[in-house]
């Protein structure tokens, strides 16, 4: 059983892109949280998101022609995060042949520019075939999920097995996770693994509207995210990737590799519930915890620091609380737990990923980020969240939840690597 | 050292909903290619597609309300799903505890025909154009908000998880038949692994709608229809199987189709030659010659001519061949649990030691083979 290390980096989010900017943001307690500018949503019910901004699509696009002309902007967010996680391991193409790429995304993204042409034509069937006889660089009705793993693993030379996750929101934590297993269990010695989402378009915004899970406070964007305070509303969409480059101890001391932290355990399971709603006992969660725990081979005692899912949903941050409590007994009411969304707003696929390179960072500065907006306590959410602006971290573990739309659930826990 | 049994198999494929039905007719020939009932192909390369023609959901859903949460795919997949658990013999609480049971499921893309998702923007583009503010104001407030967990790409494998009660480890992958060889090998790894006693793998894809037909053709997929008159015919369905410990399987008096006892697995870069990455996937799996291939080969000459060439350079093209393809369509994200499936039933009915290689060779990058045993 190899022990595998986080040897590189790479993110962009809605609090900041690249590593040091987004670790600048999140323990400043920068909300990322601002009105939709990437279409017109003025008449939306809901209008604002954690949107990345300065992205350098241009410049992306002539480093990887591979890409170019794609619409998709996941993809361009994946890349940006790709591209700084390997330079941050100090990797090149040529280092990647062999490794195993684990690429999460989240929603199939339909053009509705393209599906309007069709839908609204006197004879559909004609409009459809149109769309195919356009002209040969058109840009396809839909990218499909595994374009990102594509441009990537071409790009980079990868040929260890390119993995397209769709997780929904469990993707990000998933995708380290079974990079974490496939490395541990020796069957590659170096994975890029990580995720990319952005929901942040009319069909994401409007259809997570419908279902009735996002805040519509749009009068007040950055304090419309509220994890764990009694007066939650909803989540708040936002976009973004990260990536982080694992590497077997023994390959990342031959080479002498930065070493951020250490994978520990890695678990996942299902609710079996409903595909809308968290299963009320929090029965899923406490399984996936307490597989981490166990492939960990840690105590609950071992724990100490939780970066919760916080989507501030009504129900998830009660069910989450719960099944903390559960699965860490007494040690629960003992150590910081803290949510991310609360300043980038919920990734959805990406959520995880980002997630994970933020308990990575936690351990590395030995701080944890706030819970921005954390004002009015919630009684049946009665832990230590972390309200008022960050804290020194204490320990050498931090667990990360990700609990997915249909009942996935998966947890990350990462531990110091003292070289 | 663990070994991993098929010891379920459901399918609900264009040649029928058992797999002996569906063997059956594949050895007779019988090809479920027709022209399209739902729209007119005239505008694309390819005319045809493998469509189910009786599927009844209400009959496979445990809650029939819950049907219109879902779309085709949810529907097939949960109907394949639970046949293949049923023909395990598998319930769950009484053979394993539902957290015992892995899952792991592929799903395709573009899950809509047109007349569910043209509704999203029927009237958002007032004069032709769509506009995001007409969306909001207009179009959104005629959605009902089910469509969302038909367009979600892990909903079939949720709906899944939740009428059989599995709250194993799991994983959703996406789109081709590569990953969902991907799902069969996280099962097999889990069970492997000691990570769950049971896993229930497969996948399931809907191409046969209009808006499938327009993904496929701006991905190159009919390109070679249009250049040699041949090529993939699109088609439905979902193939779920069972696998377990073999020795827990044998220990509560199971069935088994076959035992798993090889799978290898490529990314093939891109512009390479798919016949040096079939041969180098199907080498360390062909001695000895397996009895029968199942294989990958459609109507897509280049395709075709690879997998051939890599078979013959192994030494089994001596081997008789079962080409499901050419009979029930490709089903993509369905395609390698189908694959894998009729080779199960294939050695099942074959003397001990007699072995099967199902080949999962399609779009993407990734390509799998797996070799199955009699036991």
């Amino acid at each position: 059983m190899n022990r595998v290390i986080v040897t590189g980096i790479g993110v962009v989010s809605p609090v900041g892109n690249g590593r040091s900017d987004f670790w600048r943001g999140l323990v400043g307690g920068r909300s990322g949280i601002g009105p939709l500018t990437l279409f017109d949503a003025s008449t939306f019910p809901v209008r604002i998101g954690g949107e990345v901004k300065g992205l350098d699509l241009a410049g992306l696009a002539a480093r990887f022609p591979g890409a170019r002309g794609e619409r998709d902007r996941k993809v361009w967010l994946g890349l940006a995060a790709v591209e700084e996680a390997l330079a941050d391991a100090g990797l090149v193409a040529g280092d990647m042949q062999a490794a195993a790429l684990h690429v999460g995304v989240g929603l199939e993204v339909f053009f509705l520019e393209d599906v309007a042409r069709i839908a609204n034509a006197a004879d559909p069937g004609r409009a459809a075939g149109a769309l195919v006889d356009g002209p040969a660089d058109a840009q396809p009705l839909q990218t499909p999920l595994d374009r990102l793993g594509q441009v990537i693993g071409d790009h980079y030379g990868i040929l260890g097995g390119r993995y397209t996750n769709c997780s929904a929101c469990a993707a990000g934590a998933q995708v380290i996770g079974e990079a974490f297993e496939r490395l541990r269990d020796g069957e590659a010695e170096v994975a890029l693994a990580g995720a990319a989402d952005s929901m942040l378009n009319p069909l994401g915004v409007g259809g997570f509207g419908l279902l009735r899970v996002l805040s519509a406070e749009n009068d007040r964007p950055q304090q419309a995210c509220r994890p764990f305070d009694a007066t939650r509303q909803g989540t708040v969409l936002g976009e973004g990737a990260a990536f982080v480059v694992l590497e077997t101890l023994d390959r990342a001391r031959r080479r002498g590799a930065r070493t951020y932290a250490e994978i520990l355990g890695y678990g996942c399971s299902m609710d079996a519930f409903r595909v809308s709603d968290p299963e009320p006992s929090g029965r899923g969660a406490v399984l996936s915890m307490a597989r981490a725990l166990a492939d960990a081979g840690l105590r609950p005692d071992a724990v100490d620091c939780v970066n919760a899912h916080g989507t501030g949903t009504p129900k998830n941050d009660v069910v989450e609380t719960a099944a903390i409590k559960e699965v860490l007994g007494d040690r629960a009411r003992r150590i910081p737990v803290h949510a991310v969304k609360s300043m980038t707003g919920h990734m959805i696929a990406a959520s995880g990923a980002v997630e994970a390179v933020a308990a990575v960072l936690t351990l590395v500065a030995n701080t944890v980020p706030p819970t921005i907006n954390l004002r009015t306590p919630d009684p049946e959410c009665d832990l230590d969240y972390v309200a008022d602006g960050s804290r020194p971290m204490t320990g050498r573990t931090v667990l990360s939840n990700s609990f997915g739309f249909g009942g996935q659930n998966a947890t990350l826990i990462f531990g110091r690597y003292d070289a | 050292m663990r070994s991993v049994a098929i010891t379920g198999v459901g399918v609900v494929t264009p040649l029928g909903s058992t797999p002996a039905e569906v063997l059956r007719r594949l050895e007779a020939g019988e090809t479920a290619a027709r022209r399209p009932t739902g729209f007119d192909p005239a505008p694309f390369s390819c005319a045809l597609c493998a469509e189910i023609p009786d599927f009844q959901p209400e009959q496979h859903v445990p809650e029939p309300k819950a049907v219109r949460l879902m779309n085709r795919d949810t529907q097939l997949a949960v109907a394949a799903a639970r046949l293949a658990m049923r023909d395990a013999g598998v319930t769950v609480g009484a053979t394993y505890a539902g957290e015992d049971i892995a899952l792991y499921g592929a799903t395709g893309m573009a899950g809509l025909p047109l007349a569910e998702v043209a509704p999203l923007v029927k009237h958002a583009a007032p004069d032709g154009c769509f506009d995001p503010r007409q969306f909001g104001a207009v179009a959104l407030k005629r959605v009902r908000p089910v469509l969302s967990f038909k367009i979600l790409s892990n909903m079939p494998i949720s709906f899944v998880s939740i009428f059989e009660g599995l709250q194993g480890p799991n994983a959703v992958y996406n789109p081709w038949e590569g990953q969902g060889a991907h799902a069969i090998i996280a099962g097999m790894r889990a069970v492997l692994r000691g990570r769950a006693a049971c896993a229930l793998v497969g996948g399931c894809d809907v191409k046969t709608h209009e808006l499938a037909f327009v993904a496929l053709q701006q991905h190159g997929v009919f390109t070679p229809w249009r250049e040699t008159g041949s090529g993939v015919v699109p088609g439905e369905g979902a193939a779920f199987l069972v696998l377990e410990d073999e020795e827990r399987a044998r220990a509560r008096g199971a069935a088994m189709y076959a035992r798993m006892t090889g799978w290898r697995t490529a990314t093939m870069p891109l512009g390479d030659s798919p016949a040096a990455t079939y041969g180098d996937l199907l080498a360390p799996l062909a001695s000895p010659v397996p009895a029968v291939v199942v294989s990958a080969a459609e109507g897509n000459g280049r395709a075709r001519d690879a997998e051939s060439q890599a078979i013959a350079a192994c030494g089994v093209a001596a081997a008789p061949r079962l080409a499901p393809k050419r009979h029930i369509g490709n089903l993509f994200a369905a395609a390698a649990a189908t694959q894998v499936a009729l080779g199960a039933i294939l050695t099942k009915r074959s003397p001990a030691g007699t072995r099967v290689l199902a080949n999962t060779f399609g779009f993407g990058s990734e390509q799998a083979a797996f070799l199955l045993e009699a036991v």
